[in-house]
């Protein structure tokens, strides 16, 4: 709570501290961030904006980025993952299962540098080769595409090992209800247990999604930095809010613009991975009980309405009593 | 009195015959050297102890054994005349069908819990299915509580409602006989006479094998009833005889209710 606070504080005072500095061409600028840019721009450090004082830091593209590359990321691990996971739990012979999910465990606990590290030494060379292959504009295969694969190397582990809990945990009884219909037991895998394990997996998505929207070094180490723009082209270079935050973030003086703005990317990195958890576990709710409670969206939007009718029918009183009043006096 | 019984017994047809079964898991035997013969559009009950094989022998049936790895079968069980050993599993399954002592719906609506097996086969028809869901709850005596709400999960229902929707979901494969492992015994008194009335209506289009731990149950639906003893099976009878005349001492002794 405090961290959440610190950085809530810190991550607000651009855009309310006027800042003094000398810009590279050597003028003088004095202001504060600009509040409408700051979400809307698609350019990070534009310029400075004499006529408003306002220094320019876009992070829009920053934010759909980090989506895209989250999208791209959820795609490729999560059937992966749970395919794995079937044929862990389900398919594998006793010995081999058990070989695997102790390696799987080994996996998730490796560091994000050496995943970066692998990327860089491994994924962006096959990227690069894949790229010339097909004749797409990448020079260096430092890409979207990178990033999207050492991330799902680096999330699928922990989904994988949350499915296998979640398919362990299908009752017996379900799978023999299945087979006894004449069920084959890839119907049984695919319709029975995917289905009566699928809020654990989904459980296990969310953790691996938590932490590739989180995921900073690996990805500044294989998407390149580029200066603005939003990138669908998987074969494009990309940045993103987290790798945004991390870059030359060792030139920046503490105390300045540059340095402080990070603090505002923070937060709203924060917001976006918090925003995403709740849409996620409201799905996962949904999926999971027998009588899936409404989503917590449509929720709020009953709460809304509610208060608006009651604020619009006070209103209409208060209003209906001042007229009777008026009549009366007349 | 005894020329009708065998003049009965011919014109009734032997579905299932049972010669010189044996079954082990790994090294310990839990059936010996069963003998038997069950009929066509009867009702047989399986009585005895606990742990005398029951569940083991009716899984033998539909092959259910075969997912227990170090279950090992010997003899022959012939189905129509033909060893299931040499059929297709799958093929078996869904001409002999299996209600389980938990109700077991899956995780989805009722209209889908009742579609899955047909699904599974391949059918795809929507009218076809509409039609099927329709006849197996009426079957299973379900259709009147659940018309309105096919649409909602299976697992929402009553334990009793459950178990029949269980049932309707082995009719719908249509087949020739049903195997009832304790079909009753998670279940009030009133779920539990619905499925017992169930049964008797429905031995005169299926074929019904029913293990049960209640002898008055036996007693009212079962046509044949089975006894059976620490894997050994003691005596089949018409249900009448076997508990008015047990041939065997060991089934009086059972009945009477002096052991197990
Ligand atoms: N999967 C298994 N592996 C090993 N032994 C088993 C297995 N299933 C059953 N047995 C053994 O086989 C014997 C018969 O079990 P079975 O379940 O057929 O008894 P039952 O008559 O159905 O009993 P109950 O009335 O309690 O259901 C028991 O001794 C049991 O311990
Ligand atoms: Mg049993």
């Amino acid at each position: 709570m405090v961290v959440l606070g610190f950085i809530i504080v810190r991550g607000l005072k651009p855009f309310f501290h006027s800042y003094r500095e000398t810009l590279a061409d050597g003028s003088l600028a004095e202001g504060t961030a600009s509040f409408s840019y700051f979400w809307s721009g698609i350019r990070y450090n534009n310029r400075f904006d004499f006529e408003t004082h306002h220094y320019l830091y876009g992070i829009g593209h920053l934010i759909v980025n980090s989506l895209i590359l989250n999208l791209y990321t959820i795609i490729l691990a999560v059937p992966t993952s749970v395919l794995t996971a079937l044929f862990i739990s389900k398919i594998a012979p006793k010995p081999l299962a058990l070989i695997l999910k102790s390696g799987v465990d080994l996996l998730s606990a490796i560091p994000s540098v050496i995943f970066g590290v692998f990327g860089m030494g491994v994924i962006v060379p096959l990227i690069r080769a894949w790229a010339r292959a097909w004749g797409a504009k990448s020079a260096s295969g430092v890409s979207l595409l990178s990033g999207a694969i050492v991330l799902t190397l680096m999330v699928i582990p922990t989904v994988i090992s949350v499915s296998v809990t979640a398919l362990d945990g299908v009752h017996k009884e379900q799978m023999e209800g299945s087979l006894a219909l004449g069920a084959s037991r890839t119907q049984t895998n695919f319709k029975i247990c995917l289905r009566a394990a699928k809020s654990g997996i989904f459980a296990g998505i969310i953790l691996g999604v938590g932490r590739a929207l989180g995921e900073a070094t690996a990805i500044s180490m294989v998407c390149g930095s580029p200066i603005q723009g939003i990138t669908w082209n998987p074969f494009a270079p990309t940045v993103t809010l987290t790798s945004e935050m991390l870059l030359a973030i060792g030139e920046a003086v503490p105390g300045s613009m540059n340095y402080d703005i990070r603090f505002s990317a923070g937060m709203v990195l924060m917001l976006l991975i918090l925003m995403t958890n709740v849409i996620l576990n409201d799905v996962k709710n949904h999926l999971s009980e027998v009588n899936p409670p409404p989503f917590f969206i449509a929720r709020i939007g009953k709460v809304m309405k509610k208060g608006t009718l009651a604020v619009i029918s006070s209103f209409r009183k208060s209003w209906q009593k001042h007229k009777a009043e008026k009549e009366k006096k007349q | 009195m005894d020329s009708l019984k065998s003049e009965q017994n011919e014109s009734m047809q032997t579905i299932f015959a049972i010669r010189h079964l044996n079954l082990y898991y790994g090294k310990k035997q839990a059936l010996h050297d069963i003998n038997v013969d069950l009929y066509e559009h009867c009702v047989t009950a399986l009585i005895g102890p606990s742990g005398c094989g029951k569940s083991t022998f009716l899984r033998c049936l539909n092959r259910m054994n075969d997912l227990i790895d170090d279950c090992k079968i010997d003899g022959q069980i012939l189905y129509h005349g033909t060893d299931v050993q040499s059929v297709n599993p799958i093929l078996l399954r869904t001409k002999v069908g299996m209600v389980f002592q938990q109700p077991n719906p899956f995780p989805m609506s009722i209209y889908d819990n009742i579609c899955y097996g047909p699904r599974c086969q391949g059918v795809r028809n929507r009218t076809h299915l509409n039609e099927l869901v329709e006849r197996s709850l009426r079957e299973a005596a379900l259709w009147d509580e659940v018309k309105d709400r096919l649409k909602t999960n299976g697992m929402a229902l009553s334990g009793g409602q459950q178990q029949r929707l269980c049932i309707a979901r082995a009719l719908a494969m249509s087949p020739e006989v049903l195997l009832m492992d304790e079909p009753t015994s998670a279940l009030d008194p009133i779920s539990t006479k619905k499925i017992e009335e169930l049964v008797m209506s429905l031995k005169e289009r299926y074929t019904i094998i029913i293990v049960t731990h209640n002898l008055q149950q036996a007693a009212r639906i079962a046509d044949y009833t089975s006894f059976f003893l620490l894997g050994d099976l003691v005596e089949t009878n018409k249900t009448e005889t076997l508990f008015s005349r047990p041939s065997n001492e060991k089934t009086e002794r059972y009945i009477t209710g002096r052991f197990g």
